[in-house]
């Protein structure tokens, strides 16, 4: 019985979304809507079908900008909430900086990069990197300085030494909040690429959808959004899986206070 | 020379509204090997001054000295025992207990037997390997004793390390409290909003009086060892119970 309930967990999602697919199929006939205003799933993944060499190209040419940006988002972000955190001055300089950037758009920043670097993969990576990059530091900084007041004097009262105090107890007390940075980075890291893309490119997803939206193709813009979506998830995923893999006690903690 | 000497310790904490009197002033001595308590109502900065005999707080005025020398950084000799339990998720029982030696650089590996049988002392042998929050409130809070005591410190500081159990673990434990420290004999401040377990328990009760606490005055609980049920339903130990409750009845607290 109980693996009956859970085999029915696990299939609740993907049955879900077939439905969804399948009203989709059925209404348009229903309601006579014009394939050139939306197309069927079918005739998507026909068209999809015909075209999969270029959207398959593509959509690695826009996974390429997408990882790069969010892998070096990572790499600088991360040492630089680690500095914020544990430094005075930067906690009074660079971090009130960062935080009233945050405010902008990085979308607005895409033209002016796309006019000064080209049509090139460098003004993406540059545009990924910024939508990902502040979510990642502001969160490291708030999850390496808000150890509780009790473990921060536990910690002192061991007489442990900066980096032994750091890797045993800060470190990983903050990876929590880290990784809500990582996940959230990674939810937007494909909007900023095929956002630089729409504003000039002549490659990509985003491309794609340009052009074929101008040729009144919209199965073939939705077969590029479809590979967009799962560009997306499969960032989210991986994050997933390595916070999983990494803070498996966070994960259960929540599992059990779930089924309370 | 007494092993630790307060002197006219008060503490006052700076906030935005102005400052909050949070403690003092007192002036009291505890001996080496004795069992102080310190029973006072809720907010009279009983949690303050233990961190101020930690030297994990300054105090605002007077003077604390160990072993005729003032605490001036943080003490590392002695194990505490704070009021939410130090314990950290992603290490298991026996982990947390490790964890307080891993940060002393000690390899946990040579204290195998030790950690045995303060698991043992407070009952935790089959929960070693959980993770704190599989464990009950009253659970955790012996796991952190345990974590506490781990490095043998020569003074232990107790933040009402009884206050989540029922009442019968709570006897229990005040037993095996008792037991152990009279094996042992190290210096042990214990908070309490329980008189009757700071009578059980101590050489010295500590009375402090209601917001802002100040110290009321010191009883010194002559009863025989160990403070069995038999000492606790005998005529002095009832005395003591009532000369201290008279202390808070007079300031409208019970
Ligand atoms: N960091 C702080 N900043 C400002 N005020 C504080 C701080 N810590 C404690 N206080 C104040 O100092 C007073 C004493 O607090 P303390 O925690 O020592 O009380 P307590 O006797 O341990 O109480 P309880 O029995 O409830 O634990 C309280 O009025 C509290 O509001
Ligand atoms: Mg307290």
């Amino acid at each position: 019985m109980r693996r009956v309930n859970q085999l029915g967990r696990a299939a609740a999602f993907p049955l879900f979304f077939a439905g969804l697919l399948l009203a989709w199929e059925v209404s348009i006939g229903l309601f006579h809507v014009p394939a050139y205003i939306l197309p069927r799933p079918s005739e998507i993944a026909l068209s999809a079908r015909a075209d999969y060499p270029l959207l398959l190209r593509y959509t690695f040419i826009t996974g390429t900008e997408t990882v790069l940006g969010y892998a070096v988002a990572i790499v600088v972000a991360l040492p630089l909430g680690l500095a914020i955190a544990f430094s005075g001055l930067l906690r009074r300089t660079v971090y009130p900086t960062l935080v009233s950037l945050e405010m902008i758009p990085k979308i607005a920043f895409a033209p002016i990069f796309i006019s000064w670097l080209g049509f090139g993969l460098l003004p993406k990576v540059i545009i990924v990197f910024l939508v990902c990059f502040f979510p990642i530091v502001l969160n490291a900084v708030a999850g390496f300085v808000s150890l509780s007041e009790e473990l921060t004097r536990f910690t002192r009262a061991t007489g442990a030494g900066t980096w032994r105090a750091f890797f045993k107890v800060r470190l990983p007390a903050a990876l929590p909040q880290v990784f809500v940075g990582f996940k959230y980075a990674a939810m937007n890291a494909s909007v900023g690429a095929t956002i630089a893309e729409f504003i000039g490119s002549d490659q990509g997803l985003g491309f794609y959808i340009q052009i074929a939206t101008g040729n009144m193709r919209p199965d073939l813009a939705f077969a590029a959004i479809f590979l967009l979506a799962l560009l997306g998830l499969s960032m989210f995923g991986l994050v997933t899986l390595a916070e999983r893999v990494l803070i498996p006690w966070d994960i259960s903690q929540r599992r059990i206070r779930g089924k309370n | 020379m007494p092993h630790i000497d307060i002197r006219n310790v008060v503490k006052r904490f700076e906030t935005a509204d102005g400052g909050v009197h949070a403690f003092g002033p007192a002036t009291f001595t505890v001996e080496r090997g004795e069992f102080v308590s310190l029973v006072g109502p809720s907010g009279c900065g009983k949690s303050t001054l233990l961190l101020m005999i930690a030297g994990l707080l300054p105090p605002s005025a007077g003077e604390i000295d160990v072993d005729g020398r003032p605490v001036l950084a943080t003490r590392t000799d002695v194990g505490i025992m704070f009021q939410d339990n130090t314990l950290v998720p992603w290490r298991s029982v026996r982990r947390n207990i490790e964890l307080q030696l891993e940060l002393r650089g000690i390899n946990p590996k040579t204290c195998r037997e030790r950690i045995d049988g303060l698991l043992e002392t407070v009952g935790l042998t089959d929960f070693a390997n959980r993770a704190p929050f599989e464990l009950s409130g009253g659970m955790q809070q012996r796991a952190a004793f345990c974590q506490a005591m781990v490095h043998d410190p020569d003074t232990v500081l107790l933040d009402e390390p009884l206050g989540k159990l029922d009442a019968m673990t709570r006897e229990r434990i005040r037993a095996d409290l008792q037991r152990l420290w009279l094996k042992t004999r190290t210096t042990v401040l214990l908070v309490t909003h329980s008189i009757e377990e700071a009578v059980q328990l101590s050489t010295k009760v500590c009375i402090i009086t209601p917001r802002p606490g100040r110290l009321d005055s010191v009883v010194d609980i002559d009863l025989p060892w160990p403070r069995d049920l038999t000492v606790k339903r005998s005529a002095a130990f009832a005395g003591y119970v009532s000369q201290i409750s008279d202390v808070f009845h007079r300031y409208g607290e019970i």
